[in-house]
């Protein structure tokens, strides 16, 4: 296996990712997507440390980023709870009280 | 120590010591001891103008007139091509004229520190007399008509806040106000005559190669009678400031103020600021304002000498007196002898701050205290009673030390001959009047002459009248005598020490040797001689040796004539003083029964007060008011009317209908409607849904991805 191959499997998990942030219509849905992009970056990292610089800087950082992310979704879950409690739903189309 | 930083040292430290009260006082706090801090900094500028005059003993230069021109010069303003700039000037005149106010402003301050004990105001007295010090100071030190002129000011507004120190009294409070407005009717000419300098030279710095004075001496004969209306007119700031005739009249009442305050402003430093600027403005005189200098000196020389010997005020006395001595430096300068104006100037301060002081002395001695005034000290005239000679006499035994310095002060401005500092001087500016006349100057000079030969004899007499009244003959007023008693040492110690400097100290071959006479490029321009003196120097070296000589015999031979004579006048007016004076008892004043009518005259000072009062303010200035205020109320006011009845009705309601149709219709209704319609397209895009913006900023991040791809290599 070469680099290549985790970055093209990193480009995928980042498309997804995006393309769920960016049209499914459960809050939820949209965390997960975050969450893949999240990964594509941790892959990214890990797979730079092992082929180019050799050190394992590359993984601690994603480890970082793993930490991250829990620490996100639990800030993300809980802001979906309040969106819920303000609009009993947690369709991102109907949350626009800040439209022009 | 460099001669800038040590002129830097002795501004800074009095300026300090004055605003260190002025921070305190702001801060609502008072310094311990304001009096020590001042006495402290004055006392550090002494000893920095004694160094300095040791750098003048040893370097021959510094004598010239100009001496050197420090490389402290600063830019001060500069507008477009018009330039001033602040410096310092530094020689002889500078060095003595610095011993003389420091000295004589330390020992004021050790002296105020007994008389003015206990005071309400005790602390600000000395932050004033600090302030004051630094005026001074910054006045003989600048090398710039401007600076002396910001100098000048200064030392008037700290004149002005020391004769009003005691402003609760509503004399001291007048007597302020006519200080300060009666030296302003004379700066106004000094600011007119600066001008004209400067229109023409553009510069008000006075030594040095772009000068005043070097750009005078270029000066052909065509503008001779220019420059004898700018020295008169400069001149006239020291009529103001030197209490000359016929602006004198404030100078006595001056003496409302604190005596230890007519000792050092009015009698030995600020009122010699007019001589000063005359002997700075030395080479600019021409034979008409020369004449015209030395005419105002004369005369006030024998008009105040007249006045103080029917005077019972003891300052009042002294305060004519120095007015008289004021005369005699402006006739000696304009005599054309600067170094006798200084030299007089410098033995007057210290002869005449010590029989100030002296007198403070007395004053502080008799002074009774109010609540147990009783019939024996009732004012008379006007005075008060521990000022008034009438109960003072036999002294002497109660004020052994005050009595000895005064009489010696006395001595020497009698012109008691050969060791009295007054003497040397008096002669020499009675020579130096004399010498001019004999030497081929006008004939005006002969009545000069005369003229201060009378008041030198009137000088002698006043100032014996005065100690016969005070220290001899029996008390007048048994319940002062009672009460008076010698002056602490902080009084005492600075009567001596000015009593010393009252023996020829300084005397004049002393002070010839160090002040050199600057030029008078124009003294003989426009006088018959002229061309005669001129062809004269262009003969012959040898010729112009002889007539030097010449010159200098005559000079001689009048110094002489001078002395004999004025040694004749001052014994004839002791002599007279005590035959009248002197014998007791004394039931009525021997003066007023021989003048007669004539007494009346003097009594009321010649009318001058009156006469200003009188004409001056209510015919001269009530009137010019009463039309100025007519012109104000009718023209002016009316012009204005009639410009705001045209705003009102006819440019209002021209610029009410723009405003309505104009700003109203189009402007807001075009502006605001036209913005209204293109924020309600604009506010589409703001949608509130997340996943847009997110769409919007990844679309960004993508084309700017595309871009840097596509962009040339230049970009790092």
């Amino acid at each position: 296996m070469r680099l290549e191959h985790y970055l093209y499997i990193s480009i995928i998990l980042f498309s997804l990712g995006v393309f769920a942030v960016l049209t499914r219509r459960n809050a939820i849905s949209i965390l997960m997507g975050v969450e893949l992009i999240l990964n594509s970056c941790n892959l990214n990292f890990v797979a730079f440390s092992s082929f180019i610089t050799r050190d394992i800087t590359g993984q601690m950082i994603a480890l970082f980023g793993i930490v991250l992310a829990a620490a996100e979704a639990a800030v993300f879950l809980s802001i979906i709870l309040s969106i819920y409690n303000e609009f009993s739903s947690i369709n991102p189309d109907q949350t626009d009280t800040l439209k022009g | 120590m460099s001669v800038a930083s040590l002129i830097f040292t002795i501004l800074l430290c009095p300026l300090v010591a004055s605003t260190l009260f002025g921070f305190s006082a702001l801060l609502g706090k008072r310094l311990p001891r304001q009096d020590l801090i001042s006495t402290a900094a004055i006392l550090v500028a002494l000893v920095c103008s004694l160094l300095l005059f040791g750098q003048i003993l040893g370097n021959p230069a510094l004598k010239q007139p100009g001496g050197i021109v420090d490389s402290m010069v600063i830019d001060w303003i500069a507008i477009s091509d018009l330039e001033f700039k602040m410096g310092f000037l530094f020689d002889s005149v500078t060095g003595v004229m610095l011993i003389v106010v420091t000295l004589v402003s330390s020992l004021v301050h050790i002296f105020s520190m007994g008389y003015m004990h206990g005071d309400p105001y005790y602390p600000r007295f000395f932050a004033f007399l600090s302030l004051f010090s630094f005026s001074m100071l910054f006045l003989i030190v600048s090398d710039n008509l401007l600076g002396i002129y910001i100098g000048w000011e200064l030392v008037g507004v700290c004149s002005y806040l020391l004769i009003g120190f005691w402003f609760e009294k509503e004399s001291a409070a007048d007597a302020c106000k006519k200080a300060f407005l009666t030296t302003r009717v004379g700066d106004v000419g000094m600011f007119v005559g600066m001008m004209m300098l400067f229109a023409k030279f553009k510069t008000l710095v006075l030594y040095g190669e772009e000068g005043i004075f070097e750009a005078v001496s270029h000066l052909g004969s065509e503008d001779i009678l220019w420059l004898s209306v700018a020295g008169c007119l400069i001149f006239c700031g020291a009529i103001g400031k030197s209490a000359q005739f016929p602006l004198h009249t404030w100078l006595p009442d001056a003496m409302e103020g604190p005596t230890p305050v007519s000792a050092l402003i009015h009698a030995a430093t600020m009122v010699a600021a007019g001589v000063y600027l005359t002997a700075r403005m030395f080479p600019i005189l021409t034979p008409g304002s020369s004449l015209f200098i030395a005419y105002i000196g004369g005369i006030t020389a024998i008009f105040a000498a007249t006045i103080a010997i029917v005077r019972w005020d003891i300052k009042r006395v002294l305060a004519y007196s120095t007015v008289s001595q004021l005369g005699y430096m402006m006739l000696a300068i304009g005599s054309g002898s600067y170094v006798a104006g200084l030299f007089h100037l410098t033995t007057h301060a210290f002869f005449k701050a010590l029989l100030f002081l002296g007198s403070g002395s007395v004053i502080h001695a008799l002074h009774v205290h109010h609540d147990d005034h009783s019939e024996h000290s009732i004012e008379r005239d006007g005075i008060p009673p521990e000022q008034d000679m009438r109960n003072m006499g036999g002294l002497r035994r109660k004020l052994p030390i005050t009595f000895w310095t005064m009489l010696i002060a006395t001595l020497s401005i009698s012109g008691v001959p050969f060791i009295f500092s007054g003497f040397w001087s008096k002669d020499a500016v009675l020579g130096s009047a004399l010498g001019k006349a004999m030497s081929g100057g006008s004939i005006h000079y002969y009545l000069l002459f005369a003229i201060a030969l009378i008041a030198a004899m009137i000088t002698a007499f006043y100032m014996f009248r005065l100690i016969f009244l005070t220290f001899f003959g029996e008390p007048k007023n048994q319940e002062m005598y009672e009460h008076a008693h010698e002056s602490p040492m902080s009084m005492a110690i600075p009567l001596i020490i000015l009593a010393i400097l009252s023996f020829p100290i300084v005397n004049k071959w002393s002070f010839e040797d160090l002040i050199m006479q600057p030029d008078q490029p124009h003294i003989h321009a426009s006088t018959q001689q002229a061309s005669a003196l001129y062809a004269e120097a262009g003969a012959s070296d040898h010729d112009t040796h002889i007539a030097g000589d010449h010159q200098g015999d005559i000079h001689h031979t009048a110094h002489n004539i001078a002395m004999v004579c004025s040694i004749i006048v001052a014994t004839l007016g002791i002599l007279l003083s005590w035959l009248l004076y002197a014998r007791q008892p004394m039931t009525e004043d021997p003066v007023e029964k021989a003048l007669g009518p004539f007494h009346t005259i003097l009594w009321n000072k010649y009318y001058v007060d009156e006469f200003y009062n009188g004409v001056i303010v209510k015919r001269i200035t009530l009137g010019l008011s009463n039309i100025f205020g007519w012109i104000d109320f009718r023209i002016v006011d009316g012009i204005v009317n009639v410009v705001a009845f045209i705003n009102r009705e006819i440019i209002a309601g021209i610029v009410g209908l723009f405003d309505m149709i104009v700003i109203d219709g189009i402007v807001v209704t075009v502006v605001g409607k036209g913005i209204r319609a293109i924020g309600v397209q604009i506010r589409r895009i703001q949608t509130g849904t997340v996943q847009n913006y997110l769409a919007v900023v990844l679309s960004g991040i993508i084309i700017l991805v595309l871009l840097f791809l596509s962009l040339p290599r230049w970009i790092p």
